[in-house]
């Protein structure tokens, strides 16, 4: 095998100390022993290796996870007027919002529009946030949702009434200091 | 009347010297420099700017006032500053003032993304708000009509859609009622604002005050794509932008097009798009079995289509009208006439001969869509325009308008354009051809009636450029009149020849006619034109139909002697988008048509102006172009047509029409061209001397006689829109108040109106406006159309139930 | 001084016809048609009468500019006298109605119109029902038709009386309306003179202007140029209201001190009150304080304007020291925000949004910070508008808060406490007095 850089003319050669002696009992014990220090170290430590998926690793709070659309709270209303700025503010061009009139009677969201269709296909959302910043009515934040696998491409587009459905709450948080 | 001559002057603006011609406005000159000057009020189609807004206040040295750009013509020499502090102060000003009442729910306004007032505000605001009060509130949303929306809140005032309403459409319904701060827009009585024209305010406002209610909160601007076509639904051939979303067209806009529409819309043409995504529209061929239309697999149809034509031989009578495009008109004729070896192919209403229409398409004839505006004098001819080819209702009334252009207009039937018109003259129904063979005899100095003479002097009075807009019906008197008044050769005179449906002119020029072929050339063996065929048709002489965009029972005269040749026929095949009436019961293989939002092919406006129809959504269901399908037809019939793409068509259409040679899509381009104007016009055959101008005299009879028209919104597209089906006429006879009196009818009453044993129900309509004796009914309608009556002196009777209607 | 308008204006019966002709009437009308209409233009020059509607052109040159052609001139009286403080067309309409009437036709002769308007403001009905029958005397007489006094100038006189906007005693507005439209301005240029009334040359003079014509025709050009001062010639109809004694109408010389008018004339403000400020000519002008300076001040066009202010219609209003500027300002923004025409954007938003400030303030509810956006908003509005409308109101509103500010930023304190006094009433616990400091 050619090497990979040309050695020149004089090729030096290091060799290892002669086997036996103390040089020889140093080379057999000294450098495992000194390898071992940092394992001997750790040893009384506890495990750092989270048993995903059985233990979830915890995110922190601003960790930008699988969208949430909101209500107001007093009214139930929805707080999204479907007015497809986060659409427009995704690089990944993942949302898909159609509007729609809203009827008096049977309101849906607080103006005269709401989202009839709203959709965000998740396997091709690159998490960025646009959208939560985007939003002028704070209807759609990030949530800490880090679990998206599926078995099919077609399940990983959420429909409205998923995104405004109470997420399960797999992910735990950060703790201060954590 | 000569167009202004444009002369070019240089002044100097931010610091450079720019060129621009004379005498336009400052806000249109800074556009030669790239300088953009922020307006709202100002749009040059409105007519004289007002100066309302105040946006667009300029510095302009020796002024010591700023002033609006909008409004001072630019002359050699002047220096304008549009960058100083005082300049982007007082727009600043300007923008804080008009924000201070604007309610900021951008984001579920329909204006939003396309907004003026938006982008003005990024651009020329101070992005600060120093208003603390409550804004001014109204009730929003209000309907201003079934198809617009008002939301006042939004609305800055700028003035833009009460001076279309009251100086370009001139219908005089919308007004700013109280004054200051609390002014609004409505209309003068609170009435919806329902005109043929008013979906232009929605485009022309500059915020989200006016919206259209179809499109409301379909879309935002950036789900969107805009795709340039042009307007099939009726020969004014607008060029349009439709918006599409998902495939679907979500809103017809203007594309504006000075040498054809001017930048308006119809209502029809802004709406009507509902119409291509509804279910009742025909996506899949259908062939009848066991009594009805069921659909089938393409290539079944086209067999079964194939051997019922193959089976009736010559024997077929065969039509285009609709939006059929030049290419399939074409191919249309071919296949009749090649592989069928039958002659009988027409595009009419009424039958013109070819010599005719030979004279009245001579290059040397035509004026063009502006020519109306610039002429001296304009004769509008037994044709209603708005009904008729809308848009050059605008442009009429523009003219008269803005440059004094003299207007007489003649016809049967009273015309929107009589407040118009210096001079109005009505002739009897159906006697427009006779009336336009004396107005040539009154032209040439010989004996005719005072009406034609003052028309004719009028004509004269007022210059040489006159331009006569007259329906295709008149025929060959057209040519005649215009020698007569010395139009031949002018720039800037001539006709505009309004042919009966949206492509007539090109159908006739690519040969459906029964006596001429592509290029109007002569054929051998003429066949029979389309009141012939319903005739043969009725008599068994015809045993098989092809309806190309066209349900006769719907779009032609004489619907007894259709239904009979219909019905009598062995097979009727239609391209059809809707299964109307005589689609419906009679035809045995229906293709669908695709709208022409999907359509690919060309036009030939009444101008000659070659346009393109693109595609700007994709087939719908199972739809296939419609030269596809025939040259599909043409193969299993034996004939091949060598098309493969809209392109190849145009091409065969080219080769075989010798004074459209060597046209290509290409050519055409995005704003068409007029065939008069390219070197292949000189092949346009020789005028063959006119046929004799006596035109059958109108008979006289004891009953009224009975003139028809057809609505602008007596159309399929209408009945299948939901946003305009508010608007389908009802039947209704129009008739002077003498004569109501005389029988013994109110206004507003039910009654029976009847010819030769067939009757229709109407409702009494008075116009003081309708000379006595003449009555008009509707064509083009579900019921009771005027085109089931079969003779033109009526008996008018209250109908039985007449004591309960009213 | 010798006086000319108001010469006869208190004769009994001089509104008819015979009391006027006996008191020399129409015999200057007699004496123009004698002349050429070059001579009577030349008069009206040499005369240097400047409008008295408020705007102080040249009539002389207004008639001068008037395109020669085919075209039909009109002669408009704008008698739209809206001008808050203003009367003076009333008297002279109401009392001496043939002096207008024969201005008129002098005034069109000399213009070369044969049909004439007297737009008249809606209110004055009396005044319009006087001037019809003035006009019915004038025809009858042969002074209205055709060929008066057999001269080959032919006048129709016509009235027409309008609904009441303060806006359509602007030229524009006037025509729109007198022609059945929305009274709103329009755009100048054009100006009246060249396209007006029906798109044809107007004339459009104010009714004291046209009223002087005759005295200018029967005293000669010059002569009447040598009453008055220098670029402000002739006697001018002064309306005082307000705070004084003996408010009315009264004919000066111009140039006369402005303290001979307020205290000579009109006995000053009440005993024991002082001049706080007057409007030197009408609401609309820039306010004058009640200084020796100010009151010094001879009352003429060129000094007035060299004062900041204008002499406008000659409408004096006095305001003493017992109403507050803030009440003065607040009456004035409200009543060109009710006039507004909505036309264009600074004058429909900015009277809407300083009269809104203003009423912050009367309610307590303001800052001293509100004063200087209320002067950048009059600053915004000066010069930007359609008409002068706007500035009517920017001018006084933004020359009262410059000139008392103090008294404006006590003001809004004084009542900023009263306010919280008022909202503090029911819970008597908490100290009454809070939030003094902004």
């Amino acid at each position: 095998m050619t090497p990979p850089y040309d050695p020149g003319d004089v090729v030096e050669v290091v060799r290892a100390p002669e086997p036996g002696g103390v040089g020889g009992a140093y080379r057999a014990f000294g450098e495992t022993l000194r390898g071992l220090k940092t394992t001997f170290k750790r040893f009384v430590e506890k495990p750092v290796t989270v048993e995903y998926p059985e233990e979830k690793y915890p995110v922190y709070p601003r960790f930008r996870g699988r969208h949430k659309l909101h209500r107001f709270e007093d009214t139930g209303l929805e707080k999204c007027v479907g007015c497809s700025l986060c659409a427009a503010a995704c690089p990944a061009d993942c949302i898909r919002v159609v509007a729609a009139e809203n009827d008096p009677e049977h309101r849906v969201s607080a103006g005269e529009r709401y989202a009839a269709v709203y959709e965000i296909n998740l396997s091709r959302c690159i998490f960025c946030g646009y959208c939560e910043v985007a939003c002028p009515f704070d209807a759609i934040t990030m949530g800490h949702d880090y679990e998206l696998s599926d078995y099919d491409r077609s399940d990983l587009i959420f429909t409205k009434e998923m995104l405004l459905a109470e997420p399960l709450e797999r992910t735990p948080l950060r703790r201060e200091g954590e | 009347m000569p167009r202004p001559e444009i002369k070019m002057i240089t002044f100097s603006i931010d610091g450079r010297e720019v060129q621009a011609p004379e005498n336009t406005m400052l806000v249109d000159a800074a556009k030669y420099g790239d300088v953009e000057i922020p307006v709202f009020c100002y749009e040059p189609k409105l007519g004289q700017p007002v100066g309302a807004c105040r946006m667009c206040l300029v510095e302009i040295e020796g002024i010591p006032k700023l002033q609006t750009a909008c409004s001072t013509p630019v002359k050699d020499g002047m220096v304008v500053h549009t960058q100083t502090q005082r300049v982007h102060e007082a727009q600043e000003a300007v923008v804080e003032f008009l924000l201070l009442n604007h309610p900021l729910d951008c984001p579920v306004c329909d204006k939003g993304g396309e907004c003026p007032l938006q982008d003005i505000s990024f651009g020329w605001g101070g992005g600060r708000s120093r208003f603390v009060e409550p804004k001014r509130h109204f009730q929003k949303p209000l309907e201003l009509s079934p198809l617009i929306a008002i939301d006042r809140e939004r609305c800055i005032l700028c003035y833009r859609c009460v001076r279309y309403s009251q100086e370009v459409s001139e219908d005089y319904q919308l007004v700013l009622q109280e004054r200051g701060a609390a002014s609004y827009v409505a209309t003068f009585d609170g009435h919806p604002y329902v005109a043929p024209f008013s979906g232009n305010i929605v485009e022309l406002c500059p915020v989200g005050a006016l919206t259209s209610k179809p499109y409301r909160f379909r879309a935002r601007p950036w789900d969107i794509e805009g795709a340039g076509t042009v307007c099939t639904m009726c020969p004014g051939q607008c060029n349009v932008t439709l918006t599409v979303r998902d495939d679907r067209v979500l809103r017809v806009l203007a594309r504006d097009h000075e040498e054809v529409d001017d930048g308006w819309l119809c209502d029809r043409g802004r709406f009507a798009y509902q119409s291509f995504h509804v279910d009742e529209r025909i996506t899949s061929p259908l062939v009848r079995v066991d009594g009805e239309l069921r659909p089938v697999p393409w290539d079944h149809a086209l067999d079964v289509a194939a051997d019922a034509l193959k089976r009736a031989g010559g024997a077929v009578g065969a039509l285009a009208g609709g939006g059929t495009t030049n290419e399939e008109g074409f191919l249309l004729q071919r296949i009749a006439r090649e592989a069928l070896g039958s002659p009988h192919l027409d595009s009419q209403r009424a039958p013109v001969d070819r010599r005719s229409l030979l004279a009245i398409g001579d290059p040397g004839l035509q004026a063009t869509v502006p020519d109306i505006e610039y002429a001296h004098a304009v004769l509008v001819l037994d044709t209603e325009p708005v009904d008729e080819m809308a848009i050059l209702d605008l442009r009429i009334r523009k003219g008269v308008r803005r440059r004094r252009v003299r207007l007489a207009v003649a016809s049967a039937r009273p015309s929107a354009l009589d407040g118009n018109a210096a001079l109005s003259v009505r002739f009897a129904p159906g006697g427009g051809p006779a009336f336009a063979a004396e107005l040539v005899a009154a032209a040439r100095g010989e004996a005719a009636s005072d009406d034609a003479r003052a028309v004719v002097d009028l004509l004269r009075g007022a210059g040489e450029d006159v331009v006569i807009v007259a329906s295709e019906r008149v025929g060959a008197a057209l040519a005649a009149l215009a020698d007569a008044l010395g139009l031949r050769d002018r720039d800037g005179a001539g006709l505009i020849v309004v042919p009966s449906s949206a492509n007539g002119r090109g159908l006739r020029e690519v040969g459906v006619l029964p006596d001429a072929g592509p290029g109007l050339a002569p054929v051998a063996r003429p066949g029979l034109h389309a009141a012939e065929m319903a005739r043969a048709g009725a008599e068994g002489e015809l045993t098989a139909f092809w309806l190309h965009g066209v349900d006769p029972l719907r779009d032609l005269p004489y619907r007894e002697r259709w239904e009979q040749a219909l019905d009598r026929a062995t097979d009727v095949i239609a391209h059809a988008a809707f299964l109307t009436e005589g689609i419906r019961e009679h035809a045995t293989v229906v293709f669908p048509v695709e709208a022409y939002a999907e359509k690919d092919g060309t036009l030939t406006h009444p101008d000659g102006r070659l346009q393109r129809v693109r595609p700007g959504i994709g087939l719908q269901g199972r739809n296939r172009y419609g030269w596809q399908v025939l040259a599909d037809l043409g193969r299993r019939l034996g004939l091949e047509l060598r098309v493969l793409t809209a392109g190849m068509a145009l091409a065969e259409v080219a080769a075989a029409v010798p004074f459209y040679a060597g046209l290509t899509q290409d050519e055409i381009g995005g704003r068409g061209i007029r065939w008069q104007e390219r070197e292949a016009a000189s092949a346009y055959p020789r005028p063959e001397g006119l046929p004799d101008l006596a035109a059958p005299t109108v008979r006289e009879g004891a009953g009224l006689r009975l003139g028809t028209f057809r609505s602008i919104w007596a159309s399929p597209e209408v009945e299948h829109s939901p946003a305009l089906r508010f608007l389908v006429p009802r039947q209704r006879v129009e008739m002077a108040p003498a004569d109501a009196d005389r029988l013994g009818l109110g206004d507003g009453q039910r009654v029976v109106v009847s010819a030769n044993g067939s009757r229709v129900e109407a409702t009494v309509t008075l116009r003081h406006a309708v000379p006595a004796g003449s009555v008009f009914l509707q064509d083009g309608l579900v019921r009771d159309a005027a085109n089931t009556l079969t003779g033109s002196v009526v008996e008018i009777r209250p109908a039985v139930t007449s004591e309960v209607a009213g | 001084m010798e006086k000319l308008l108001f010469k006869d204006i208190d004769e009994p019966g001089l509104n008819t016809i015979d009391v006027y002709r006996r008191r020399g009437g129409y015999e200057r009308l007699r004496k123009a048609l004698a002349m050429p209409r070059e001579a009577v233009l030349n008069e009206l020059l040499a005369s240097g009468l400047r409008g008295r509607g408020g705007a102080g052109f040249a009539m002389g040159k207004k008639v001068s500019f008037l395109p020669k052609g085919a075209m039909d001139v009109y002669l408009c009286c704008n008698a739209d006298e809206s001008e808050p403080g203003t009367f003076k067309d009333r008297e002279i309409m109401q009392k001496n109605p043939h002096l207008l009437i024969e201005g008129i036709i002098i005034a069109a002769y000399a213009a070369g119109a044969n049909k004439a308007f007297i737009y008249i403001r809606g209110e004055y009905v009396l005044q319009a029902d006087i001037l019809d029958a003035a006009i019915a005397e004038a025809y009858a007489a042969g002074f209205l038709g055709e060929n008066i006094l057999g001269s080959d100038h032919s006048l129709s006189l016509v009235v027409h009386r309008g609904a009441g906007a303060y806006i359509c005693g602007e030229e524009t507005a006037l025509l729109d309306s007198l022609e059945g439209k929305r009274g709103n301005p329009r755009l100048k240029p054009p100006f009246p003179a060249n396209q007006g009334l029906y798109q044809g040359p107007t004339l459009i003079n104010n009714v004291e202007t046209l009223s002087t014509v005759p005295f200018i025709i029967e005293m000669g050009g010059e002569e009447y140029a040598k009453l008055g001062v220098e670029n402000s010639t002739g006697t001018k109809l002064v309306s005082i209201s307000g705070h004084v004694k003996r408010p009315g109408n009264y004919e000066i010389e111009l140039g006369m001190r402005s303290r001979d008018i307020i205290y000579g004339l009109a006995g000053g403000p009440p005993d024991g009150r002082k001049v706080k400020l007057w409007f030197p000519g009408g609401s609309s002008s820039p306010v004058l304080t009640g200084s020796d300076e100010d009151l010094d001040l001879p009352y003429d066009f060129d000094t007035m304007a060299k004062a900041g202010t204008m002499l406008g219609s000659g409408a004096i209003i006095v305001v003493d020291d017992s109403t507050s500027v803030v009440e003065v300002a607040y009456k004035t923004a409200y009543f060109y925000r009710h006039e507004s025409c909505g036309k264009c954007t600074p004058c429909r938003e900015g009277t809407n949004w300083t009269l809104k400030m203003l009423d912050r303030i009367r309610k307590g509810e303001a800052t001293p910070m509100d004063l200087d956006i209320i002067a950048s908003v009059c600053e915004n509005i000066m010069g930007h508008c359609l008409c002068v409308l706007g500035d009517a109101m920017a001018m006084p509103v933004s020359s009262m808060v410059k000139k008392f500010r103090a008294e404006f930023e006590e003001e809004i304190e004084r009542r900023r406490q009263e306010a919280d006094l008022a909202s503090a009433m029911p819970e008597p616990e908490l100290p009454l007095i809070q939030g003094a400091v902004a």
